[in-house]
């Protein structure tokens, strides 16, 4: 690699750029897998995806094939789908219900909770496979907070929560949202894009293009009677009708602003999500209530779990890089759990407007990310990246770039070693005390 | 359902295909408002998720669930220049074969088909592979489509990536 220094950030005169070759170089993908995907936490999937005893649902997490199951004790496991005598998977399923993995190479047999039980001509082993091999191998460490779990390859690393520090309330900003939790729905997007991986990370925490990507969007919506977001005139919580960004440690930062209107909500579901509201505010008092309904947030917990609640909606996004210039995303929706059927349905419909693969927003995104992808080919002629949009501004708005500065200074450390230090102090916008009570 | 007709009558089966003929044609052509008047008022246009082929889209997070309004609303978006998914438009070519009417009464049709459609747009060209389940309202002449949905044949969308036109 020639381009040894991946970002400028330049304090005197508030700019900051990243150079292209940090979307483009094979040589810092490898990078990236050793110093980010190796060593940092890694979401697998949620307690809701897996709610029986012996479910499971197969992942590929960090590059690496991993089962998410619960064991016939009901215990969450994640085990990596390799199987110990040579390397086969030993679940080919998306999912199902299985206390038994059985590799089909050699039918070497393993319990759900690992336990390699059954070796097909073990009286040939001088050295008893069981005894020798264990079982199925897990990740170095396993965690999880509010029912979303983790992993990280590094038994080094700090454990989750110290990792996800302060930024943890965005999670708990979505999982409060009904005293019952929330679950995953059913049904997954799973698709790719042409485009590097960071590319979709800035774009998940970007409110400046969407005014730009997502005009017809918006004219739809406000077709419809909806409210357009950032259009709204009162503070919400503290927070600017123009929103604002705020960044935490270890990269992890969040946008919010106003919540959208309710597009097409009837009145059942207006009054589903009052009384959900009601609740809260029962619970966790009304700044906290506010601020889950109230604002619309965007989260990235590094390096590439997204969560957003546009409050139509909320949705989980993880991706992993193919290759420099290829990217496989999946993503899932969230409901609050015990609502009625009309609710779900009317989140499902507004939800799938904006977001997936074949929603009426997400694929001009996907289009916006190839396109800056092929206009890294100039980057020997045009070798640098601005994110430099209101740096220097006491508070950032939503539309400005200080989540994505926060988020690369996080990915420049672990890369380079550089530590660069940040531009402000986090932001929680509610008041804590009615959390921990 | 109220009667099954084993063997549908010819003319049924030609008039069917020649309905979904023309309305692949239309897509094809990108003559979307057109298209949308096949459709009626009670409509419901469905992708479900390619992980849960057989679950009912209003329920689960599917790829696609319209309703009339928004269906409206897709149309409307898509023959904007600023729907920069699809512009400039993808040129689509799809076949559409093996129909089968699988049952048949005086009020609705249901017809099932394979499709494929092959796709190219910026240097690229995808193959979307799938089945249709139709409603057909029959009408005077020909029929009202009063619900589509297209289930991929995919595990996921790999390399296609989205469908950001007419599936």
């Amino acid at each position: 690699m020639t381009a040894e220094q991946f970002i400028i950030d330049d304090r005197e005169n508030n700019l900051f750029r990243v150079n292209r070759e940090a979307f483009t170089s094979e040589e810092v993908l490898q990078r990236e897998r050793k110093e980010i995907f190796d060593k940092t936490w890694l979401y697998v999937g949620h307690e809701s995806e897996i709610p029986g005893k012996n479910d499971f649902q197969t992942r590929d997490v960090g590059g690496r094939p991993v089962i998410f199951n619960r064991d016939r004790h009901g215990d969450v496991r994640v085990l990596l789908n390799t199987c110990l005598h040579r390397g086969s998977s030993v679940c080919r399923h998306s999912s199902g219900n299985a206390k038994i993995f059985t590799c089909f190479y050699h039918g070497w047999a393993y319990r759900n909770s690992g336990e390699l039980v059954n070796v097909p001509g073990n009286e040939d082993y001088k050295s008893e496979p069981a005894a020798v091999y264990k079982g199925l191998q897990s990740p170095a460490q396993v965690d999880s907070y509010r029912g979303l779990y983790f992993v990280n390859f590094d038994p080094d690393a700090p454990d989750l929560l110290t990792f996800l520090g302060e930024a943890r309330y965005f999670i708990d900003l979505a999982a409060d949202q009904s005293p019952e939790g929330v679950a995953i729905l059913e049904g997954t997007h799973k698709y790719s894009l042409k485009a590097n991986w960071k590319l979709l990370v800035e774009n998940s925490i970007d409110g400046y293009h969407a005014k730009s990507v997502h005009h017809t969007y918006f004219e739809m919506m406000m077709e419809l009677g909806a409210t357009p977001p950032m259009l709204g005139k009162e503070t919400v919580n503290g927070v600017a009708p123009a929103g604002m960004g705020t960044e935490f440690p270890n990269g992890h930062a969040t946008l919010m602003y106003p919540a959208n209107g309710l597009p097409l909500a009837t009145d059942s579901v207006k009054q589903t999500l009052a009384n959900l509201r009601a609740q809260a505010e029962q619970t966790f008092g009304e700044n906290y209530a506010t601020a889950m309904f109230g604002l619309a947030r965007n989260s990235v917990f590094f390096p590439s779990l997204i969560l957003i609640d546009l409050s139509f909606g909320l949705t989980l996004r993880t991706f992993y890089p193919v290759s420099p210039s290829e990217t496989l995303v999946t993503g899932w929706q969230i409901i609050p759990k015990g609502v009625d059927e009309e609710f779900v349905k009317y989140r499902i419909n507004n939800a799938l407007t904006f977001w997936g693969p074949a929603g009426l927003a997400t694929p001009d995104d996907v289009e916006a990310l190839e396109q800056a992808q092929k206009g890294f080919g100039a980057r020997g002629e045009v070798g640098w990246s601005d994110v430099s949009k209101g740096m220097g501004k006491p508070v950032p708005a939503a539309n400005d770039e200080l989540q994505m500065r926060s988020w690369w200074r996080e990915w420049n450390r672990r890369i380079t070693g550089q530590q660069l230090p940040t531009e402000g102090t986090s932001f929680v916008p509610f008041d804590k005390q009615d959390v921990d009570a | 359902m109220t009667s099954v007709s084993e063997t549908p009558t010819i003319t049924t089966r030609n008039a069917v295909e020649e309905f979904l003929f023309h309305e692949a044609g239309l897509i094809d052509e990108w003559r979307l408002e057109e298209w949308l008047d096949l459709f009626t008022l009670d409509c419901t246009y469905e992708v479900p998720a390619t992980d849960r082929p057989h679950a009912d889209p209003g329920l689960t997070w599917s790829l696609i669930h319209d309703g009339r309004t928004m269906l409206e609303q897709r149309v409307i978006r898509l023959k904007k220049p600023e729907a920069h998914a699809e512009f400039p438009h993808s040129q689509t070519s799809r076949i559409v074969g093996n129909v089968r009417i699988l049952a048949e009464t005086d009020e609705m049709i249901a017809v099932t088909a394979n499709f494929i459609i092959n796709r190219a747009k910026s240097g690229k060209f995808d193959t979307y592979v799938g089945r249709y389940d139709y409603e057909l309202i029959p009408g005077n002449s020909s029929f009202l489509i009063r619900r589509k949905r297209a289930v991929l044949a995919h595990d996921m969308l790999d390399p296609q990536g989205k469908i950001s036109f007419i599936i």
